[in-house]
């Protein structure tokens, strides 16, 4: 091994001290993630604040861990919940069996259910991670930022 | 369920024909759809469904490709000939299925999501299969408001239906009930009533099994579960002792459907099912459903553990001097019946009885050879011999009915018009005068051969004299056949068990009883209920293992409560000698157990040594009763077998008429089909109910001073009564009829423990 070729790897060494850090602060900083990531999921309401799930239980059948229980009831006049006649009185995910493999989201015949950005899903018990109709409607509760540019990675 | 009529490839004479291209043979007359079934090949139908009757043709679905035939033929009403050649999937009859198809799709709203059908629909299915996969109708699909109520318990959706008249030809051709009907024409046809009422009947659940869309869909079981959430499992109706095969349909660990089942052969009861049948099982969570175990001692009353009130029980007959009587009730399984039988056995031979019909007097006409339901549709005769099948054995009546429709020849003899009797020949006879009426047809009757005798276990037990005289006339019947209708549920398979239907009464009102157990029986709502009732003072410590509350519940020291027919494993044997396996399809409430179990726990404690499972439960049955030969799970399989014919050994001048005591008019009774604990707990029968009343001729109520709607009271030797008075024309004079099993009526106290012949008297209450 010459001098030269430890001049080259001190070189690489250097250049590597002028770079930003590929490491990042997290929590406080969050890892963004592509666009088509699968996260954690999400119920969608049409415009007019009525569900978009009928609770078809379709997602429920797609689900290879067998993790979606829809409990479904009639709509009636005094208590619309969705557009459709029926809707879902329960929707129960258990986040602890979900593979994020996004067959519900393909399955379902409404765009009701979506697989989001949102990574963090630990909770402090396991009968917490079973996510339910409430938690599933809510906004993004933990956003995470998405990726737009190429990373610079290679 | 198969949509296909069975096809038997195996019958002498077949004829052979040309099948895409393959050569195979079909008997002739079969219709080319069920043919080409049989042989493997399917072609999609919607319309036609073989158990309704003659095909119709009315959705154009089948079409198939015959050589030498112009254009395309419907399958299901093309019969089979010599040489004929089929294509069904030639390009021309794929171009046929492909249009029909988008043509029934035009209308349909494809709303599947939504649908209780979707995931189990002909029409999805089949448009899967079949069909050209898109549409080019570009056009708005009709719209009607949804969904209509049919009934309490059968949504329509208009949108839905596909016109093939399934249901109305079920209603007109079947049930016979002619309540269904399309109006309008085109775009614009919807089934509705002619009465424009709800459509309410014995049978109407029916419709919802064969409609092939989701235009019919069952109220209860209304977006409670999809096919894919659901566990389905083989059992058989716990409800009435016709024992027709049911699926139960269980979502989240409850029933939450009861659906005929496919009987391959239509031996049974072809897959269809009345409806207390189909919307029973909601008794199994009514208020009055026993969930605590008791004891009450004393004045007070104890919530306890199941084990604790085991134990209990086990010590109050252990004890010194227990001097235990055991009563079985009609629900109880085979295995239930049997293990009580141990538990009487090992406790110094204690007496033992079902809550039934005495047997000894009826044995002539059991030992004859018994029919299977199927059996009625080729007889050229039936005769009718007393009951009500219309609502004690509900499914008899479609039977009957097809094999009117089939040109049987119906002749009946009885006191109670029933929903048959305007269809044959009805020979109107007073109570106790079978004999006699028998006797003078039997002429008629004899030049018949093949003919079917349906005799009433009640009728014929309360006039003995009627049967030798109906024996005799089937003996010299070539080919005679005898369908029972029983009267409770496992009366046959207690029967077959040796459990005779007296004993601890009688021990009772000695004053020998110590401990009574009432296993699934509640003698106070049974016949005999008044001489039960002054008995149960006379005996000590009352044990009941019961799934309701009842009087009898609120009486008892210890209550069991225990499981349902829907949810334990068992035996039952229906009312002609069928034994049919009971699979669970839910677990029974917390704080109940099966009755097995319960059994097994008592006899264990007894020191007796009996099997665990009732599987060897009903092994070592068969091995100790020897009318329970070549019985086990394995070859009751899915369908039942028979039970050997019992000998037609019968006590000697048993056969004397019987005369009731006392003055008054003869009572008649029966069980309305609506009218029981069954559609009494059942939230889903709620508005068909029926009511306890009693029905007099228009001569007797004016003789009586009464009137339509008045209460009676109703006075026998044995007790008494309040019902509301029917006046109807079409009841004879001289007799009054009564409904029983309407729980809190009462009418069972008027009648004596054998429900036998009694009179009673009737006064404006
Ligand atoms: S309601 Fe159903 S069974 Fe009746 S005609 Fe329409 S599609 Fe056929
Ligand atoms: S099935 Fe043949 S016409 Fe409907």
């Amino acid at each position: 091994m010459s001098v030269q070729d430890s001049i080259k790897g001190f070189g690489v060494t250097f250049k590597q001290f002028l770079k930003s850090p590929e490491t990042i602060d997290y929590p406080d900083q969050k890892t963004p993630v592509w666009p088509r990531f699968r996260g954690r999921h999400r119920l969608w309401l049409h415009d007019n604040g009525l569900e978009k799930c009928v609770g078809c239980s379709l997602c429920a059948a797609a689900c290879p861990a067998d993790c979606i229980r829809v409990v479904a009831e009639e709509n009636t006049a005094e208590n619309r919940v969705s557009a459709g006649e029926r809707y879902a009185k329960i929707y129960e995910i258990n986040m602890l069996r979900c593979i994020f493999c996004g067959y519900c989201e393909v399955a379902c015949p409404f765009d009701a259910i979506t697989l989001e950005a949102e990574y963090e899903l630990s909770e402090p018990s396991r009968i917490a991670e079973i996510y339910d109709k409430d938690m599933l409607l809510a906004p993004s509760p933990k956003p995470v930022p998405i990726r737009t540019e190429p990373s610079g990675r290679q | 369920m198969t949509d296909y009529a069975p096809v038997d490839l195996e019958r002498g004479e077949q004829v052979e024909f040309d099948l895409n291209g393959r050569r195979v043979h079909a008997p002739p007359g079969t219709m080319l759809v069920d043919a080409a079934h049989a042989n493997g090949v399917e072609i999609p139908i919607f319309c036609y469904e073989p158990r309704i009757g003659p095909p119709l043709g009315a959705c154009r679905m089948c079409l198939v490709e015959v050589e030498g035939m112009r254009g395309l033929q419907t399958a299901c009403s093309t019969p089979v000939s010599q040489d004929m050649v089929v294509h069904t999937k030639s390009d021309l009859a794929v171009d046929g299925q492909d249009g029909v198809l988008e043509l029934i799709l035009a209308n349909h709203p494809l709303d599947c999501p939504v649908c209780d059908k979707g995931g189990e629909c002909p029409l999805q299915d089949r448009t899967f299969r079949f069909g050209p996969g898109d549409s080019r109708f570009l056009e708005h699909k009709r719209h009607f408001p949804k969904p209509l109520d049919l009934s309490s318990l059968i949504a329509l959706d208009r949108e839905r239906c596909i016109s093939c008249f399934r249901c109305v030809r079920f209603s007109q051709e079947v049930a016979e009930d002619g309540l269904l009907t399309f109006q309008e024409r085109g775009g614009d046809s919807e089934i509705t009533t002619f009465t424009g009422g709800a459509y309410e009947g014995r049978f109407t659940g029916n419709i919802v099994d064969i409609c092939p869309v989701g235009a019919l869909t069952s109220i209860p079981y209304r977006f409670v579960a999809r096919p894919w959430d659901v566990t389905n499992t083989e059992s058989v109706c716990g409800t009435c002792p016709v024992g027709c095969n049911v699926e139960l349909t269980t979502r989240e660990g409850r029933v939450q459907r009861v659906s005929g089942r496919e009987d391959p052969n239509w031996i049974h009861e072809e897959g269809w099912l009345c409806d207390k049948c189909r919307y029973a099982f909601p008794a199994a969570w009514s208020p009055d459903r026993l969930t605590t175990p008791l004891i009450r001692d004393g004045g007070t009353t104890r919530e306890v553990s199941i084990e604790e009130a085991v134990a209990a029980a086990s010590v109050l007959l252990a004890r010194e001097n227990a001097r235990p009587g055991i009563v079985v009730g009609p629900e109880a399984t085979v295995e239930e019946g049997f293990l009580a039988q141990k538990i009487a056995a090992a406790s110094g031979d204690a007496p033992i009885q079902q809550l039934g019909i005495p047997a000894a007097t009826l044995a002539p006409i059991r030992a004859l050879p018994p029919a299977e339901l199927a059996d009625l549709d080729g007889a050229p005769l039936i005769v009718e011999v007393g009951g009500d099948p219309a609502n004690q054995q509900a499914i008899v009546e479609l039977r009957i009915r097809k094999a009117l429709r089939h040109g049987a020849r119906l002749v009946m003899v009885g006191s109670r018009p029933h929903a048959l009797t305007g269809l044959g020949e009805w020979h109107e006879t007073a109570p106790g005068q079978i004999a006699e009426t028998v006797g003078r047809l039997a002429d008629d009757i004899k030049g018949t051969e093949g003919v079917i005798f349906v005799w009433d276990e009640q009728s014929l037990a309360q006039e003995p004299d009627a049967v030798p005289v109906l024996a005799e006339l089937m003996a010299e019947v070539e080919n005679a056949k005898q369908l029972e209708l029983g009267a409770h549920i496992n009366g046959a398979g207690l029967r077959a068990l040796g459990l005779p239907a007296d004993g601890v009464l009688e021990a009772a009102e000695a004053g020998d009883i110590g401990t009574l157990v009432c296993l699934l029986a509640d003698p106070l709502s049974a016949p005999g209920a008044s001489r039960w009732d002054a008995a149960l003072g006379k005996t000590g410590p009352l044990v009941v293992i019961a799934t309701h509350a009842s009087e009898l519940t609120d009486a008892a020291n210890v209550v069991i409560p225990a499981s349902m027919a829907t949810e334990h494993e068992g035996t039952l044997v229906s009312m002609n000698g069928r034994a049919q396996r009971l699979r669970p399809g839910q677990e029974p409430p917390d704080g109940a157990a099966p009755g097995w179990q319960i059994l097994v726990a008592i006899a264990h404690r007894l020191h007796t040594d009996v099997a665990r499972s009732p599987s060897t439960i009903l092994r070592t049955a068969v091995t100790e009763r020897s009318a329970l030969t070549g019985l086990s799970y394995k070859e009751m399989g899915r369908l039942g077998m028979r039970l050997r014919r019992p000998s037609p050994a019968s006590a000697n001048g048993a056969h004397a008429p019987r005369e009731p005591a006392g003055e008054g008019l003869r009572l008649v009774t029966t069980r309305r089909i609506f009218g029981d604990g069954f559609a009494a707990r059942s939230d889903a029968l709620e508005h068909v109910r029926q009511p306890a009343d009693v029905v007099i001729s228009p001569a007797e109520a004016s003789r009586l001073g009464l009137e339509d709607g008045d209460r009676a009271r109703l006075v026998s030797e044995h007790g008494e009564c309040v019902l509301p008075v029917r006046v109807s024309e079409a009841h004879q004079d001289g007799v009054a009829f009564a409904a029983v099993g309407v729980p809190g009526a009462g009418v069972e106290r008027l009648l004596p423990a054998d429900d036998g012949p009694v009179r009673v008297q009737l006064s404006r209450a």
